[in-house]
């Protein structure tokens, strides 16, 4: 029982904690606005709709479940309250205080930036430090109360089993249907739904508008550069963190061919692409041929710290005669086909399209064959990959220059769209948001990266009302998927053939095959 | 970590082409900067002896801080074969933790004096500022191994360096959210600020030891003892010797893992908050950003002497710190290429020894 009474205490602190960290970083006040946005009722700052985000974190505070000793509905209410006063007694005392010091006009945005008057007013529902402080407590031990109470019912009922197993059996059924499975079957629905995904994307960028243009085409250059990274931390298992460093020579080499500073060549735009993509491959080679014998994070340190190296050299003085330094290269050429310019934003969202298919295309033929089975090797057991007469020196450095010419074309169509780049443009963070796309998504599959890229760039592009704390939950959505589920949104799945080959312990593999395939060591 | 541990052969050959390729080049480059070394040194004179020894200094005052950074990313590197993303981060806790202990007593005066108590007890508040810093950044990598860490003890091996980046992420964000994203003033007591210090004449000029910049080499210096004594002479460094070592056998000796890595971590973060708290005292300035380039440096530090290696860890540390500040002055080029220099080191060493300077070979498994 101690120990119960403990674990329910803890929760508290944790849950108070969270909700005074969200206080201090201004949260409380986005939140109350969305909701009133949302409500759209009254002034989309009433306290009520603060009230109602607490209350929904209450109830969270108080759910129970497998930390009871006996589920009766005493221990379950017991809980909740429990954990609902300890989040209470703490959020009101820190209200109390931050409410105080306010009356007495201290200015504590000196020191904490987000907690203005108006914050610590709507913290305190604009009740005064007391009150509001009881008003904390009040809400968090009721919903706490009510938690426990709810976790009890669907425990007790199993509601929410009930309805899960309901929607699982719904869908079973219908796509067992013979009538679904046959027009399934039928390759003419096949060809329909291509046709169909084709039409979207053909007349979508016209219809959607500047700025859902740039957003998706933000997307579908993640999606380029993911697909690259792919091939070479999730197909051939080597960490590479400086990816940038080829983005950027693509970018760079593209954009000084192309644009009439400070070299005046003026170069088409199609050729300054293609010298783009084979000045990072040959940076990925040439990188590759010294440190490739290295493994796992000193190969990984080794090209942050080229990748540093790169944007640091592009923007000081010694180079900027050649290369235009922190100001970055305008001007850049526009896309000419047959004596028509494709320069807007509709043709550059089908440019990227079509470099994604392109790209697609690519990586799903070469995972495919004889290179993507020795990059299977090669990942998951270099040594025995040698031993059995993969010559592992060469197809790691086919995978970096690959991936690397993917990044070219990338840095290439990023330059264009934008009609700039500049060192900024290649900061380290865009190497940790492509490793992290691909890993989120799931290392080596292609759908994977393709959901990766929007969930972290397309979803954190939308969600403007929470701009400054995007970056925020990013982080803790990154811990949190490694926690739960570090094999990627959308894993990886073997080729088929090996499968169907282990007959006996088919099944068993299988399993395996689901649970450990997302993510292998790279190491 | 520092074991006399048996040094495990790598079990695969380098293809003999690139291996010549590699020396020819090696030799080619190094002649290069061989040459215009003498060249910028001896023939141009370009810089005054007092110059140099300034310089140095200065290397050696960022060299200390990259070294206690470093001995973070060693330690842990060597227990949990993790690089800690987090720990620049960890550093930049370390300097607000500071910085709020001067503030506070930046802003309460003694009764009856105009005098702030920063400044009529500047040992008692530089030495609260230590402590406090160094608690708080502690903490925070305690807290960081036991949410973001623990739970991944058995995954691949770049699943924590992903739960790393994030907590990096996440961290910066906050801070930056909490504080804000301006720049903020280190209050220093008056006798520590900065610019000040002893002035030596060497030759017909003169060079001045600032106080900050050799209180942080002294402290530095100090706490690196500290620590190397810990290692090898507690129980407790005995333990993390064993963890490092092997952890299932060490568990089998009847060491408590779980706890040996959360004590690794608070040190660790113990260590990184003095440098931050050092890098607010002689830099002046600190932001949320603060932590993000001294970690990547210090992680450089940490493999140029050989990642796993508590003295490497040190050693690194103040080459790196001296090469960074020596380096463009020595080639002739311009001081914002420091960054450069430091990272070509890097890469060079490690493309030709990729154990670091005092690194043993690492077995298949640690790689």
């Amino acid at each position: 029982m101690a120990e119960f009474i403990k674990n329910r205490v803890n929760r508290g602190i944790v849950f108070a904690i969270v909700i005074i960290f969200l206080e201090l970083i201004g949260f409380t006040v986005t939140v109350t606005i969305m909701i009133g946005k949302f409500a759209d009722v009254r002034r989309a700052t009433d306290p009520i709709f603060l009230m109602i985000f607490f209350a929904i974190l209450g109830l969270w505070n108080g759910t129970c479940g497998k930390d009871l000793p006996q589920k009766t509905i005493r221990n379950f209410i017991l809980g909740g309250f429990i954990s609902g006063l300890v989040t209470g007694i703490l959020v009101g005392i820190t209200a109390f205080i931050l409410g105080y010091l306010n009356i007495q006009g201290v200015d504590l945005r000196q020191y904490l930036v987000q907690l203005s008057s108006f914050t610590i007013e709507l913290f305190l529902y604009n009740l005064t430090p007391p009150a509001g402080a009881f008003a904390h407590i009040l809400i968090f031990t009721i919903s706490g109360l009510l938690g426990g109470l709810l976790s009890y019912v669907s425990e007790k009922g199993h509601y929410f089993k009930f309805l899960k197993e309901k929607t699982t059996d719904f869908f079973q059924t219908v796509t067992n249907h013979p009538l679904i499975q046959q027009i399934w079957g039928k390759r003419y629905t096949r060809y329909i739904l291509y046709t169909l995904g084709i039409a979207a994307l053909i007349l979508l960028p016209q219809q959607i508008g500047s700025y859902w243009n740039f957003i998706l085409g933000t997307v579908g250059i993640y999606i380029l550069l993911g697909l690259g990274l792919n091939l070479i931390v999730g197909l051939s298992g080597q960490l590479v963190l400086g990816y940038v460093a080829f983005f950027a020579i693509g970018a760079y080499t593209f954009a000084l061919l192309s644009a009439p500073k400070p070299y005046d060549i003026n170069m088409n735009f199609w050729l300054a692409l293609g010298f783009g993509i084979l000045a990072a491959t040959l940076t990925g080679v040439l990188l590759g041929l010294p440190i490739l014998n290295l493994r796992g994070d000193y190969l990984a340190i080794v090209t942050l710290a080229f990748g540093e190296i790169i944007r640091n050299l592009i923007r000081s003085d010694l180079l900027t005669p050649y290369t235009l330094g922190p100001r970055g290269v305008r001007e850049i050429a526009e896309p000419t086909l047959f004596g028509r310019s494709f320069s807007s934003e509709v043709d550059y969202m089908y440019i990227i399209i079509l470099t994604v298919f392109l790209l697609i295309f690519i990586t799903d033929r070469i995972q495919n064959s004889r290179v993507g089975r020795a990059w299977l090797a090669i990942k998951d057991d270099q040594t025995v990959a040698q031993a059995n007469g993969v010559n592992t020196f060469k197809y790691k450095l086919l995978a970096l220059a690959l991936g690397a010419a993917f990044a070219g074309l990338a840095g290439g169509v990023f330059a264009a769209r934008n009609q700039f780049t500049g060192p900024e443009d290649h900061t380290l963070m865009v190497s940790i948001n492509v490793l992290c796309l691909v890993i989120v998504g799931g290392m080596g599959s292609i759908p994977g990266i393709i959901l990766g890229a929007f969930v972290l760039k397309g979803i954190p592009e939308m969600l403007r009302d929470f701009e400054i704390y995007r970056m925020l939950f990013f982080g803790v959505l990154l811990i949190i998927m490694m926690i739960v589920r570090p094999e990627g949104l959308w894993p990886a799945k073997r080729p088929v053939l090996e499968k169907r080959k282990s007959a006996p312990g088919g099944d068993m593999d299988e399993k395996a095959g689901k649970t450990i395939e997302g993510v292998q060591d790279a190491g | 970590m520092t074991t006399s541990g048996k040094k495990s052969k790598t079990t695969y050959t380098r293809p003999a082409t690139s291996k010549i390729i590699q020396l020819v080049v090696g030799v080619i480059v190094s002649l290069w900067l061989f040459w215009r070394v003498y060249q910028v040194v001896i023939i141009q004179q370009a810089f005054t002896p007092e110059t140099w020894v300034r310089l140095g200094m200065s290397g050696l005052i960022i060299g200390g801080m990259y070294a206690l950074i470093a001995i973070g990313y060693t330690l842990v590197y060597g227990i949990l074969f993790m690089i800690n993303f987090a720990h620049g981060e960890v550093m930049m806790i370390g300097a607000f933790g500071g910085y709020f202990v001067l503030e506070a007593l930046n802003a309460v005066y003694i009764p009856g004096s105009d005098q702030a108590l920063v400044n009529a007890y500047p040992v008692v508040s530089i030495i609260l500022a230590f402590i406090l810093g160094m608690t708080v950044a502690a903490a925070s990598g305690y807290f960081l191994e036991k949410l973001a860490y623990r739970p991944l003890r058995n995954a691949p091996r770049l699943v924590p360096l992903i739960s790393a980046i994030g907590a990096s992420i996440f961290l910066q964000n906050a801070s930056q959210l909490l504080f804000g994203p301006r720049r903020r003033d280190y209050a220093n007591p008056e006798v520590l600020s900065r610019g000040s210090g002893w002035v030596i004449q060497i030759g017909d000029s003169q060079v001045m030891f600032t106080y900050t910049g050799m209180l942080s080499i002294a402290l530095s210096a100090a706490l690196m003892i500290g620590l190397y004594l810990l290692v090898q002479r507690t129980k407790l460094g005995k333990a993390m010797r064993a963890v490092a070592q092997d952890k299932k056998t060490a568990a089998l000796m009847g060491i408590d893992v779980n706890d040996v890595i959360s004590k690794t971590f608070i040190i660790s973060g113990a260590l990184a908050g003095a440098a931050g708290v050092m890098w607010g005292i002689h830099n002046g300035v600190i932001n949320y950003f603060t932590g993000f380039l001294p970690g990547i440096k210090a992680f450089t530090a940490a493999v140029l002497g050989g990642i796993g290696s508590i003295p490497g860890a040190m050693l690194g540390g103040f080459f790196l710190g001296i090469i960074e500040s020596i380096g463009p002055a020595a080639l002739g080029i311009d001081f914002q290429l420091k960054d450069v220099i430091a990272f070509s080191i890097l890469v060079l060493v490690l493309i030709f020894r990729p154990s670091g300077i005092l690194g043993e070979a690492l077995s298949e498994e640690k790689l």
